[in-house]
């Protein structure tokens, strides 16, 4: 029965990685680089909505036991991670005049910037949103699975989400310009798509994405300046598996790292004595051992 | 020498400054001699994980984001090995854990390097950065073999139960230098001096040597690989990997090897910080020491073994300048200012008591300055990658226009002693 309530929570778990992934894939394929400062830009976010929630409150109603304070706090969260990125793009990374490997090691100078002086203005201890932590669903508790109903939030903010990204990338024009930008920036440009607002469009939308996913990080968990250098790696890991570059691919691998994150538990209950202070390890390691088999991630041929 | 170049006289002139800084520390009794000697033993330390990211990154352009665990690998070998409260051995020479620590590192290296290095350059710096995480959460948390969050203590020195250096500290007379008053006519008085040089002094002394000799052996070790063919063809790999390919050369071989060659240098740096720092702890491999050796060496510039030695020196200089600074500046602003400027007095508050956030804010924006003013660093290899017999020639020859060119076979042939 143990294992329906880890199915759960990697569903929860997963939700929250897909966010993050599904964004740092998007500015992998179009701005080109791997960046190293998402994991704070989730930061950058969490603590946005966590400031905008204590300035406004829970405004009375509620949503899936979440106060419909916090949703607008999270909306907060997102526009600031997205502004911050976009002037990160413009005042940092376009007046660089070097490869996607240059920008990479500028952007963890990046992400130390944005890490430090969060540091600085709010302290380097753990903090959590001021919300009542719920009880699990009592309809659940019969199969054994411990699941709050703001769990249930997160997991459907990120369904959300991800399929208006994917309405937005399949069915809209804007979708289509970042899809062929993607697959080939020069031909883009020859075919009159202007590539910079695009890659405007792009930061845009996946900073706002890691944003939300910050703040649902920090509702899930606790809200902390490291906590998104920590999920970072598994996030990569995730984008990885899915491919690189492959915005469906990151939603696969998101959901897959996140559920293997959760389903850890399983290996001490079946003998293996690896604890769960090595999940995020094992993520790691099935990451190089796909790396091995499939260079190009387990969704290479599927594409965007 | 009137050759020099602007960025090498401004380099120069920092070292000068620094170098007159530490000095003046140490007469007027601000900085302790065996302190001092400690900092000297930490640059030589980076220094030795600037050359060895300079051999992957700046040789062969593989993106090592595993820096610390490398480091931490040869720390830990070494001390599981000789240290008293190491739960696998204990109490073995220091010697013996050197070989240990390289072992451990080299094996590391292949296993990172596998899976990796055939693929594009930024999958190899998520799974190195990855892998080093995983390195990190063992040492922490298998407390049966690194004894955990508690780390390892009563490492000895590296010298320790060696003829004559093993008891060399002991041994030296206790050096008493005397308070001297000076006093310079109407304008002040100072006193200065007045130390003592007792064992921890002599320590030092021999800690210092030891690295000098680490970085010597290595400096020369690589300055004769980077000239040699290997280090053309790993030159060749990092500006055109199909290029290298073409001329029939297995690339995947060479960057291996400039790998492993650089992370025993990472892990020879980490046997000489556990028998320096004396406790190793896991903090040791946090990803934050990896990035203060990326500096070192992209602010030195990539490829250059004199950058990595300037940059291993800046790096000191911040760690423990802005630690200095935090214990030097006072807690609040010290002019008092109207209050439309408070935000500058609460700035500077926040700022000097977060000493540690501070410091990670200047490792960001130096990491941006320097990618964006100056990318090649601030001495990009230039004539150390070529024959110093190879420049005279070109410079008496007739066609010294367009200077001096590395010939593809080989530059041995002209330039042998």
């Amino acid at each position: 029965m143990a294992l329906l309530e880890y199915i759960a929570n990697g569903l929860v778990f997963s939700s929250i990685i897909v966010l993050a992934s599904v964004g740092l894939s998007l500015v992998y394929s179009i701005a080109d680089f791997a960046n190293f400062a998402h994991g704070d830009t989730m930061t950058v976010g969490a603590y946005a909505a966590l400031v905008a929630f204590g300035v406004i409150g829970g405004l009375g109603a509620e949503i899936l036991g979440l106060p419909l304070g916090f949703f607008v706090a999270l909306a907060v969260g997102i526009v600031v991670a997205a502004v911050v990125a976009i002037l990160t793009h413009k005042l940092v990374y376009e007046p660089l005049d070097i490869d996607s490997i240059g920008l990479l090691i500028t952007s963890i100078g990046v992400a130390f910037v944005y890490r430090a002086v969060i540091q600085l203005g709010f302290g380097a201890q753990v903090t959590e949103f001021d919300i009542q932590v719920l009880r699990p669903i009592d309809a659940l508790l019969p199969l054994g699975v411990r699941m709050t109903l703001h769990d249930v939030a997160i997991l459907v903010s990120a369904v959300v989400l991800v399929t208006a990204l994917h309405v937005l990338l399949q069915y809209t024009d804007l979708g289509r310009k970042m899809r062929a930008t993607a697959d080939n920036p020069d031909l883009a440009r020859v075919s009159g798509i202007r590539t910079d607002r695009i890659k405007l469009w792009t930061w845009l939308i996946g900073a706002g994405l890691a944003g939300a996913g910050g703040g649902f990080l920090g509702l899930y968990s606790s809200v902390s300046p490291r906590m998104g250098f920590n999920i970072l790696l598994v996030v990569f890991a995730a984008v990885i598996l899915g491919g690189i570059g492959s915005i469906y691919g990151a939603m696969l691998g998101g959901f897959l790292i996140g559920m293997i994150d959760q389903l850890t538990p399983l290996l001490t209950d079946v003998g293996i004595p690896i604890g769960t202070e090595y999940s995020y390890a094992i993520a790691f390691v099935i990451m190089v051992a796909v790396l091995l088999v499939r260079p190009n991630g387990i969704a290479s041929e599927v594409g965007s | 020498m009137a050759n020099r170049s602007r960025a090498e006289q401004g380099v120069l002139g920092v070292v000068v400054v620094l170098s007159a800084l530490l000095v003046w520390g140490l007469l007027s009794g601000g900085l302790g001699p065996a302190y001092f000697l400690y900092l000297l033993g930490l640059v030589g330390m980076y220094v030795l994980l600037s050359f060895g990211l300079n051999v992957q990154w700046g040789y062969a352009g593989l993106i090592n984001f595993s820096v610390a665990a490398f480091f931490g690998l040869g720390a830990y070998g070494t001390a599981l090995l000789s240290a008293g409260n190491s739960p696998l051995a204990g109490g073995l020479p220091p010697l013996l854990g050197l070989f240990a620590g390289l072992a451990l590192a080299g094996v590391l290296a292949v296993v990172i390097g596998i899976p990796t290095l055939r693929l594009r350059a930024d999958y190899l710096a998520i799974a190195s950065l990855g892998l080093a995480e995983v390195v990190r959460l063992v040492v922490l948390n298998q407390n049966g073999w690194t004894n955990g969050s508690a780390g390892l203590r009563a490492i000895p020195t590296f010298f320790e139960g060696w003829p004559v250096l093993g008891s060399f500290p002991e041994q030296m007379p206790t050096l008493v230098v005397d308070r001297i008053l000076v006093t310079i006519p109407f304008v002040t008085q100072f006193e200065l001096l007045g130390i003592r040089l007792g064992t921890s002094f002599w320590q030092g002394v021999l800690n210092v040597g030891l690295v000098l000799v680490f970085v010597g052996v290595t400096y020369l070790l690589l300055r004769r690989v980077h000239r040699s063919p290997w280090g053309r063809v790993l030159r060749t790999v990092r500006s055109d990997e199909d290029l290298a390919e073409a001329l029939g050369k297995n690339t995947y071989a060479f960057k291996m090897q400039s790998f492993v060659l650089g992370s025993l240098i990472m892990a020879l740096a980490g046997v000489f910080y556990a028998h320096l720092n004396l406790f190793v702890s896991p903090g040791d491999l946090e990803p934050i020491n990896t990035f203060y050796v990326w500096i070192a060496v992209i602010l030195g510039g990539s490829g250059s073994n004199r950058g990595a030695m300037f940059g291993g020196f800046v790096v000191i200089a911040i760690r423990e300048g802005t630690r200095f600074l935090g214990d030097v500046l006072p807690e609040s602003f010290p002019v008092a200012l109207p209050n439309a400027l408070s935000l500058v007095e609460t700035t500077y508050a926040t700022v000097v008591s977060n000493i540690a956030s501070t410091r990670l804010l200047a490792v960001g924006l130096i990491i941006i300055l320097v990618m964006r003013f100056r990318p090649e660093g601030v001495l990009p290899p230039q004539r150390e990658l070529i024959w110093p017999r190879a420049t005279e020639e070109a410079t008496e020859g007739p066609t010294s226009g367009d200077g001096p060119t590395v010939t593809a076979d080989g530059g041995d042939r002209g330039a042998d002693r």
